[in-house]
């Protein structure tokens, strides 16, 4: 299933011409911190999609791509907190978001992209939001499912003193 | 002379700790069913050692239970003070066992940041959360909002409930008695929260394209930030997260009803009507609102950021309205906020230093406040220019006509004060380790004001003196010093008393 995914996605990649390899490959926080900068700059980033793709009804897909650490080794699979997310919204024809997987979240990693698009700061457009406005995309990774597992230890020890306490309570109640 | 509390005190106030203790831990219990209804066993451990705790301690503390239970005054502020110091760390627990905080002064961070309604944050990784634990987070700041004691009074109405009340910061009584109170403050949170979180699920499903328990996860947990005027997001890019002015414009409205005092929601539901125009604290937060809004309007306008007036104008008044409603939300990063300067900087520093309404789930010095300390300058310039020995009395309107009293006077600047030493004190430890005084004092009087904004100073990596100063400073803030101040004098009185 995954590999037909991967299969649409490259064949409409070929079907669109004009990928912008010529454009320069940024990173997400340089996006964010040169963001003016690089208005109306056709660039390249890669990340994880995260969060909800949301398919409105004009044609276009948002969702949101990080470019963090998390990327490369996520909390779920033993990766250090080391501080908060790095991502920007982005949005995509439609077409391009269709079979992507579940984008990231807690039980899931998400597809590993690397776009081209035009980054928009404060576009007069859209009343001032920034994005980038995707015109192609390659998988670099597929999402994939993250396993967890019960904390034992906290469990039964959370239940111990729930039953203290009501031990305790009940011994207070006078005897009718 | 300072009289030594006896163990009757301590039972006393641990008897009403162990009250509250109870009703955190029920409230616990949604998180819980949430982790096991979507199958995250991992969160549900850590919830159930936290309810187990909050349990036992809570059996613990209701078995002091002295002869006679009445709270006196400085009883029922160090007891307000006390919870607000017991609560976070044991609400923190999910958080310390979920692998997002690098240290548990982190977790306990983020929880008093979310009690507090503030909105500071230190997590790392938010965008892979579980989702039961954002709904915690979450929650915590609903029941910081309303007020942890306020949902307890609700729940075990009983002598001392009037001390605790005012103890959590709240000082107005627009209903007899403080259950009554307690009771419309929930009805009116529910009233918002059916209506503005329906909305939200409407529109992240139709408009935004989300599925439709995904819009409803968006809808439950902005609505508890936006009304408890939190500022958490269950995304790291803020509510910039859903890139829709709908959708910004129905989340303002849960921001509009958190800063709303609750006296001020009673005119309008059950009248007079006339009161929600008519008082001094109404008109002084329209006035300083568009104010901040004009300057900051300018300032950005002065800069090459926008190109266009609806950008400007939609962007602009956004960051003004969640600045002055002390929410914290952002339409942009916190490195470009950091860029801002002059009247954008200045706009924003002074919405966020002013506040919201009081009696509301705002922070801030409080719109009343500001509006009595003009009333009073105003007072001071007339008495100058009249003859020697005239007299100019000053009345204000706020639910009838009163009279500006010495009394009144003393109060107001007492605090305000108080709220400017707050902001001051963050700004020069941050300015101590090294932090520009502008970016010092922006997210010293974020943390004081309750706000949540963030010029990039609270991170994982801040010296851990600086964010305990800003915990206390949320604390501090959240009480507005009257509480703080008894348990301190508690303490002094049990060391040295006699």
């Amino acid at each position: 299933m995954r590999r037909l995914q991967l299969v649409i996605v490259t064949a409409l990649l070929l079907a669109i011409p004009g990928v912008a390899m010529a454009a320069d490959e940024v990173s997400v926080s340089d996006l964010i911190s040169e963001s003016e900068e690089m208005s109306g700059v056709e660039i390249i980033v890669a990340g994880e999609l995260v969060g909800d793709y949301g398919f409105r009804g004009d044609g276009w897909m948002w969702t949101q791509l990080n470019g963090d650490i998390y990327v490369g080794s996520p909390i779920r699979e033993g990766g250090d907190p080391v501080g908060g997310n790095t991502g920007v919204g982005i949005r995509m024809p439609s077409r391009l978001g269709e079979g992507l997987g579940a984008p990231g979240g807690y039980r899931s990693r998400g597809p590993n992209v690397r776009v081209a698009g035009i980054w928009k700061h404060h576009d007069p457009a859209r009343q001032g939001e920034s994005y980038l406005e995707v015109t192609s995309m390659t998988i670099l990774e597929p999402g994939r499912p993250m396993g967890e597992g019960p904390q034992w230890i906290a469990t039964w020890t959370g239940l111990a003193l729930v039953a203290g306490a009501l031990v305790l309570r009940l011994r207070d109640r006078p005897v009718a | 002379m300072l009289v030594k509390p006896t163990r009757h005190d301590f039972e006393l106030i641990g008897h009403y700790l162990g009250r509250v203790s109870l009703v955190v831990a029920a409230a616990g219990c949604l998180p819980l069913i949430w982790a096991a209804v979507t199958g995250e066993w991992h969160p549900f451990g850590s919830f159930v050692l936290m309810i187990g705790v909050f349990a036992f301690l809570g059996v613990l503390g209701t078995r002091l239970a002295p002869q006679d239970p009445q709270l006196d005054w400085s009883h029922g502020m160090v007891v307000a003070a006390l919870t607000w110091l017991v609560v976070p760390p044991i609400a923190a627990i999910p958080f310390a066992l979920s692998g997002h905080f690098g240290t548990p002064l982190d977790a306990v961070f983020d929880s008093v940041s979310g009690l507090t309604t503030t909105g500071l944050a230190v997590i790392s990784d938010l965008d892979h959360l579980a989702t039961s634990l954002n709904f915690w987070r979450h929650l915590l700041q609903f029941l910081g909002g309303l007020g942890i004691i306020v949902a307890a009074l609700t729940v075990f109405a009983g002598p001392g409930g009037v001390t605790l009340y005012f103890g959590e910061g709240r000082g107005e009584r627009f209903l007899p008695s403080v259950t009554s109170i307690s009771r419309f403050i929930w009805t009116v949170a529910s009233v918002h929260l059916v209506a503005i979180v329906t909305t939200l699920t409407l529109v992240g499903w139709s408009i935004l394209g989300f599925d439709l328990h995904r819009a409803a996860f968006h809808a439950i947990t902005m609505f508890f930030a936006g009304f408890s005027t939190g500022g958490f997001a269950p995304q790291s890019t803020s509510i910039g997260y859903y890139h829709s002015a709908v959708f910004e414009a129905v989340a303002s409205v849960s921001m509009l009803a958190g800063v709303m005092s609750f006296g001020l929601h009673h005119s309008l539901w059950r009248g007079p009507r006339r009161d929600a125009i008519a008082n001094l604290e109404t008109r002084t937060i329209l006035s300083t609102f568009g104010f901040t809004l004009v300057l900051t309007l300018i300032g950005l306008g002065a800069t090459s950021a926008f190109t266009e007036l609806t950008g400007l104008t939609r962007q602009g008044f956004f960051q003004i309205f969640s600045a002055h409603t002390t929410t914290g939300w952002s339409t942009i990063s916190s490195s470009e906020l950091s860029g801002w300067g002059g009247l954008a900087f200045g706009g924003m520093a002074i919405a966020m230093a002013l506040g919201g309404m009081g009696n509301s789930t705002a922070g801030g010095v409080k719109a009343l406040r500001v509006g009595l300390t003009i009333k009073t300058v105003t007072n001071q310039v007339k008495q100058a220019l009249q003859p020697e020995h005239a007299v100019v009395g000053a009345t204000y309107y706020q639910t009838g006509r009163r009279h500006l009293t010495h009394d009144t006077v003393m109060a107001v600047m007492t605090i305000s004060l108080l709220y400017v030493a707050l902001y001051l004190l963050g700004a020069g430890v941050g300015v101590a380790y090294g932090i520009p005084l502008q970016q010092a004092l922006f997210e010293s009087v974020s943390a004081s004001a309750t706000i949540g904004l963030s010029v990039g100073v609270t991170d994982p990596s801040m010296p851990a003196l600086l964010q305990i100063v800003y915990m206390l400073q949320m604390w501090a803030g959240r009480l507005e010093f009257l509480a703080l101040f008894s348990l301190i004098g508690f303490v002094y009185a049990a060391l040295r008393g006699k």
